[in-house]
C-alpha cells in the first residue's frame, strides 16, 4: 500500500477542510456563440469549464458519438484520425502520438485531468487506452507548461471518462474482428440522490498479426488486457461534491525473441483520483485532488531448450500527487485561478544505477479576463521547482478577438518544458552481444572509473568533469496564430499557424571509445529544433443527416545545426552506396525522421432517421517521410530513401434495432493497405461485427 | 612520362587490383589509382578480443605489402592504422616504424586539394589516427535490420606516408565487388574498394 502517513494526513484534512465551508450556489459563466454547430464545454484548456469554440487556443474535442459511430477501440484509433495528429510505432511496439510534429514524449496525456505514467522509452502507448467509457476526448495544442508543468510541449490530451447519471442504466458491448480479435466491455451506472457509481469492465484479445515471412516472430504476438474502471460521485451537500474513481488494467503478452527464446510481456497500472469541490460562495471554488498511479511492467525470456532464463526486465514506477485549486471569479467578464501541488515519482527499473525519487512542488495562476464582449485575453504562469534538475517558470499568454458575428482571430505564446527522464539520468546498460554502453547523464560520474579500473575505456572523448552540472530539461516556445470563420451556420473554417522552437533537446553523444572498439554513450543538451506549419479545418452540415468534415496540416521540422551544416556546404552524400560523394544543397535536406510534409482527412457522416442507420466512411493521408539515414551522412536527405505516402480508408455502418439494441458492421482499413518492411502497426484490412444491448 | 610507365608498370603488376587514370591535369608527380577488394580479414570481435594480421598496403605501388617496415596504412576489419606514432596494443598489431600520419577531412575527393600538416596525427597507445566505431571515422554501422558498413559520405582521408609523402583517399565500399546495393546477408564485408590520389613530389597540393 503506497498511503503512507502523510499522504493520509492529506486525506483526512481535505475532509476537515470542507466542513468550514459555507454553502451557496453559484452559476457558471459561459461564453455565447450563435451557430448551428454543437458547442461543447471543456475544461483542459483553461481548468475552468468554458465553451470550446471562444477559447483562444486552438482546441479539438471529440465526442462520444464520434467515438460510437466509428466503432473505435483505443485511444490510437481515434486520435489518428483528427486533423494534425498522427499515431507512430516505437521499436517496443508502443503506439504514441505526434502533435504539431513534436514527438509522444512531448504530448501530455491525461485522464479526467490527472498525468498517466508509464513511458518506458519516452512513448506512452496509446493502445493501453479503452474507449468504451470516454464522454469526450479534449485536444488542446500548443506549450501549456503554464497549467500543466512537465511534457506539456506540444500540447495536452484529456480523456474525459463518463460520470453517473441519474437512475439506472447500463450497456454491453460485444465486437467481434479480423485477427481473433475479441472485445467485450460492459457499464454500469445508478446515480440516486446523492450517489452515484459507475463501473467499467473491458477485455480485449488478439491473437496478433504477422506481416512478414517469419514462421517464429509475428508482428504483433498475441495478447489479452483487462480495463476495470469505476467512479464513485458523493454531493455531501449542496455546494460540496466528492468524486473517488479507480481503474487497473493489466495485460499479457507473448514474447519471443527467436525459435528458442521465448517468453512473457506483462503490464499492470492501477489509477486513484480523489477530488473534493467546493462551491464556497459566488465568487469561490476550491478543488482538493489526490492522485496516486502506478505503472509495473517486467518481461523476461527463456531458452527453451534448456529452460534457462535467459534475460529479464522490470520497470515499476510511481506517482503521487496532491493538488488545491482555486477558482475566483470577480465577474462573469473576470477569473482567476490558482493552485499549488506535489508531484512525488519513483521508479525501479532494471539497468539503473540507483532507484530514483524525484520531488516537485509546484504553483500555478491563471487570469481569464474580457475587457470587452469582443476580445478574451488569458494570461498564467506556472512555477515547477525540483529535486533533480533545474527548475523551470513556464509563462503563457493568448488572446482571442472576434471581430464580427463570423470572424474571429486568436493567438498564443507560451513555455513549455519536459524534464529529463529517469532513463536520461540514471540509466546503466551494456549491450551483452554487441558490447556497446548506455549512460544516465547523473550515471557517468560513477560509471566510467569502474569501466577505467576494468580496463574497458580505450580514451575518453568527453571528461567526467563535465558532467557536474545539471542536465537541462528541454524546454520550446510555441506560438499559435489561427482564425475561425463561420462562413454561415452550417459552414465552418479554422486556420492554425503554429512554431515550436525547441531548446536543450536531449540527444545521445558518443562521450568515450571502449577497448573493443565500441562505444560509451551518454545524454547531453544539444539539439535546437523547430517545427512549423499551418493547419485547416473545414466543418459543413448542411442538414441534420450529413455531415462533412475535413482538415490538413502542412508540417515542416528541422534540427538547427543541420540547417546550418547544410547551408555551409558540409553535409554530402552519393548516388549509391558504392559511388563517390558529392556536396548537398539545403533543399535536400527533409528534415526530421518520422515527419511527413503533408497530413489529411476526410470524414463523411451520414444518418438516415427514419431507418435508425447511420454511416461513415473517414479517409486518412499521410505523405512520405523517412525513417533511416542510409547514406550514414547524419541526416535525412532527398537521396535516402523514403516510406511512400499512403491512404487509409475506414468506414462503418451502425443500425438501431430498437430501443434497446444496436448493431454494427465496418472495416477498418478498406484498401488493405499495408507496408510490411516500414509500418508495423498497420495490420491490413480489419472486418468488423458488433452487437450493442442497452438498457 | 615517369607517371605513366608507373602505370604501365601497376597494370602488369597488380593482377586482381584495378587501376584508373584521371582526366585531371597531372599536377607535378601525381598518382591517381582506384584499389578494388583488398581484403581486410580480422578474427574476434562481437565482444571478444580482435585478432589476424593486418593488411599493409603502400600508396607508392598501390600494392599490399608484407613488408614489417616499407608500408604507409594497414587495414584490419573497419580498423585502418598508419605506419607512424605507436601501437594501441591490439593483438597482432604491427610496431610503427616510419612517419606516417593522418586525419579526415570533411568535403568531396576533388574539393579536399591541400593538405593541412597542422591537424596530422599518429597512431597512439590511447587511439588511431582514424578514429575506430559507427560514425567516429570514415564508416557509419546501420544496425539491424540492414546491418550494413557504409562509408560516410565527404569523409576524406588525408595521410602522410612513411616517408613523408601526402596521399588523400575515398572508401567507396566494404563489401566484395563493391555492389551499388549492398546487403550484409548476401555481400561478403571486409573488402575494400577506394580511390586515392598520391602525391609524390612532397607538395602539400593535389
Amino acid at each position: 500500500m503506497i498511503l503512507n502517513k502523510n499522504y493520509f494526513c492529506i486525506y483526512f484534512l481535505i475532509f476537515f477542510v470542507n466542513i468550514s465551508f459555507s454553502q451557496e450556489k453559484v452559476n457558471i459563466t459561459l461564453d455565447t456563440v450563435s451557430t448551428n454547430f454543437l458547442d461543447q464545454i471543456l475544461v483542459t484548456a483553461t481548468r475552468t469549464p468554458r465553451k470550446s469554440s471562444a477559447l483562444p487556443f486552438p482546441v479539438q474535442i471529440i465526442t462520444e458519438s464520434e467515438i460510437k459511430s466509428t466503432n473505435s477501440l483505443r485511444l490510437n484509433d481515434i486520435l489518428n484520425e483528427q486533423t494534425g495528429l498522427i499515431t507512430v510505432s516505437d521499436f517496443g511496439g508502443g503506439e504514441g502520438i505526434q502533435m504539431q510534429g513534436l514527438d509522444s514524449q512531448y504530448t501530455l496525456i491525461l485522464i479526467d485531468g490527472a498525468p498517466v505514467i508509464g513511458r518506458l522509452s519516452g512513448t506512452l502507448d496509446l493502445k493501453r487506452f479503452s474507449l468504451g467509457n470516454i464522454k469526450q476526448i479534449d485536444i488542446v495544442k500548443g506549450a501549456s507548461s503554464s497549467l500543466y508543468g512537465s511534457a506539456a510541449l506540444a500540447g495536452v490530451i484529456n480523456i474525459i471518462t463518463n460520470t453517473p447519471k441519474d437512475g439506472f442504466s447500463g450497456d454491453l458491448n460485444y465486437r467481434a474482428a479480423t485477427h481473433k480479435t475479441n472485445d467485450i466491455g460492459a457499464s454500469l451506472n445508478y446515480k440516486k440522490n446523492k450517489f452515484g457509481i459507475s463501473t467499467y469492465i473491458n477485455s480485449l484479445s488478439s491473437g496478433g498479426y504477422n506481416l512478414t515471412e517469419s514462421e517464429v516472430l509475428n508482428t504483433v504476438e498475441p495478447f489479452t488486457n483487462y480495463t476495470f474502471s469505476s467512479k464513485l460521485t458523493y454531493d455531501l451537500s449542496v455546494n460540496t461534491d466528492l468524486y473517488f474513481s479507480a481503474k487497473y488494467y493489466s495485460q499479457k503478452q507473448d514474447y519471443v525473441a527467436s525459435e528458442i527464446l521465448e517468453g512473457k510481456s506483462n503490464i499492470r497500472e492501477w489509477n486513484t483520483h480523489l477530488q473534493l469541490k467546493h462551491i464556497y460562495n459566488n465568487n469561490l471554488k476550491i478543488h482538493f485532488e489526490f492522485y496516486a498511479t502506478r505503472y509495473k511492467a517486467n518481461e523476461f525470456l527463456d531458452d527453451n531448450t534448456n529452460g534457462i532464463r535467459f534475460s529479464e526486465g522490470f520497470y515499476d514506477q510511481l506517482l503521487l500527487k496532491p493538488e488545491i485549486r482555486t477558482t475566483y471569479t470577480f465577474s462573469s467578464n473576470s477569473v482567476f485561478i490558482s493552485g499549488m501541488g506535489l508531484k512525488h515519482e519513483t521508479l525501479d527499473r532494471s539497468y539503473f544505477t540507483l532507484n530514483p525519487i524525484f520531488n516537485s512542488p509546484y504553483i500555478f495562476v491563471q487570469h481569464d479576463v474580457k475587457p470587452n464582449d469582443n476580445l478574451n485575453i488569458i494570461i498564467g504562469a506556472r512555477f515547477d521547482s525540483h529535486s533533480k534538475y533545474k527548475s523551470q517558470l513556464s509563462p503563457k499568454i493568448a488572446f482571442r478577438h472576434k471581430l464580427n458575428n463570423q470572424l474571429s482571430v486568436k493567438g498564443s505564446l507560451g513555455y513549455g518544458f519536459k524534464a529529463p527522464d529517469f532513463r536520461q539520468l540514471y540509466f546503466d546498460f551494456t549491450n551483452a552481444t554487441i558490447g556497446y554502453t548506455v549512460l544516465g547523464y547523473n550515471a557517468v560520474s560513477t560509471a566510467i572509473p569502474i569501466l577505467q579500473e576494468q580496463g574497458q575505456i580505450a580514451n575518453i572523448i568527453v571528461p567526467v568533469s563535465e558532467f557536474e552540472k545539471n542536465l537541462n530539461p528541454e524546454s520550446s516556445i510555441g506560438i499559435n496564430l489561427g482564425s475561425d470563420y463561420y462562413f454561415n451556420s452550417k459552414l465552418k473554417f479554422e486556420f492554425n499557424f503554429f512554431k515550436n522552437s525547441i531548446k536543450n533537446l536531449i540527444d545521445t553523444r558518443v562521450i568515450a571509445n571502449k577497448t573493443n572498439g565500441q562505444n560509451v554513450f551518454s545524454y547531453f543538451n544539444i539539439n535546437e529544433v523547430y517545427t512549423q506549419g499551418l493547419e485547416f479545418s473545414m466543418n459543413w452540415k448542411p442538414s441534420n443527416n450529413f455531415k462533412l468534415s475535413t482538415g490538413y496540416q502542412l508540417l515542416y521540422a528541422f534540427d538547427k545545426e543541420a540547417v546550418n551544416s547544410f547551408e555551409n556546404g558540409e553535409v554530402f552524400a552519393r548516388e549509391n552506396p558504392s559511388s563517390p560523394s558529392f556536396e548537398l544543397n539545403k533543399s535536400d535536406y527533409f528534415g526530421l525522421f518520422n515527419r511527413s510534409r503533408h497530413t489529411a482527412n476526410l470524414k463523411l457522416y451520414y444518418k438516415s432517421i427514419n431507418s435508425n442507420i447511420d454511416s461513415n466512411i473517414r479517409l486518412t493521408y499521410r505523405s512520405k517521410y523517412g525513417l533511416l539515414d542510409e547514406n550514414g551522412n547524419g541526416y535525412l536527405d532527398s537521396f535516402d530513401t523514403f516510406v511512400n505516402s499512403y491512404i487509409i480508408i475506414d468506414s462503418a455502418i451502425n443500425k438501431k434495432l430498437n430501443k434497446n439494441y444496436n448493431i454494427a458492421i465496418g472495416v477498418d482499413n478498406l484498401l488493405n493497405f499495408t507496408d510490411t518492411q516500414n509500418i508495423s502497426n498497420i495490420s491490413g484490412r480489419i472486418i468488423y461485427t458488433k452487437l450493442n444491448i442497452q438498457f | 612520362m615517369k607517371t605513366i610507365k608507373l602505370f604501365i608498370l601497376l597494370i602488369l603488376l597488380t593482377g586482381f587490383y584495378s587501376c584508373e587514370k584521371t582526366t585531371d591535369p597531372p599536377l607535378n608527380d601525381i598518382l591517381s589509382i582506384t584499389v578494388s577488394n583488398l581484403y581486410a580479414p580480422q578474427s574476434g570481435g562481437q565482444g571478444q578480443p580482435i585478432t589476424g594480421e593486418f593488411t599493409k598496403f603502400e600508396f607508392a605501388t598501390g600494392q599490399i605489402t608484407t613488408s614489417e617496415t616499407d608500408w604507409d596504412i594497414a587495414f584490419r576489419g573497419t580498423s585502418i592504422i598508419v605506419n607512424g606514432g605507436t601501437s594501441l596494443g591490439t593483438i597482432d598489431e604491427p610496431n610503427r616504424t616510419g612517419q606516417a600520419a593522418a586525419y579526415i577531412e570533411n568535403g568531396t575527393f576533388v574539393s579536399v586539394n591541400e593538405v593541412d600538416p597542422t591537424l596530422l596525427i599518429t597512431d597512439s597507445d590511447s587511439g588511431y589516427a582514424i578514429a575506430t566505431g559507427s560514425d567516429n571515422g570514415w564508416y557509419n554501422y546501420s544496425g539491424g535490420p540492414s546491418y550494413l558498413i557504409t562509408p560516410i559520405p565527404g569523409k576524406v582521408l588525408v595521410f602522410r606516408t612513411n616517408d613523408n609523402f601526402y596521399a588523400k583517399m575515398e572508401i567507396l565500399s566494404y563489401y566484395e565487388n563493391a555492389p551499388s546495393d549492398p546487403d550484409s546477408s548476401v555481400n561478403t564485408s571486409r573488402f575494400y574498394t577506394f580511390n586515392y590520389i598520391y602525391q609524390s613530389n612532397g607538395v602539400l597540393t593535389f
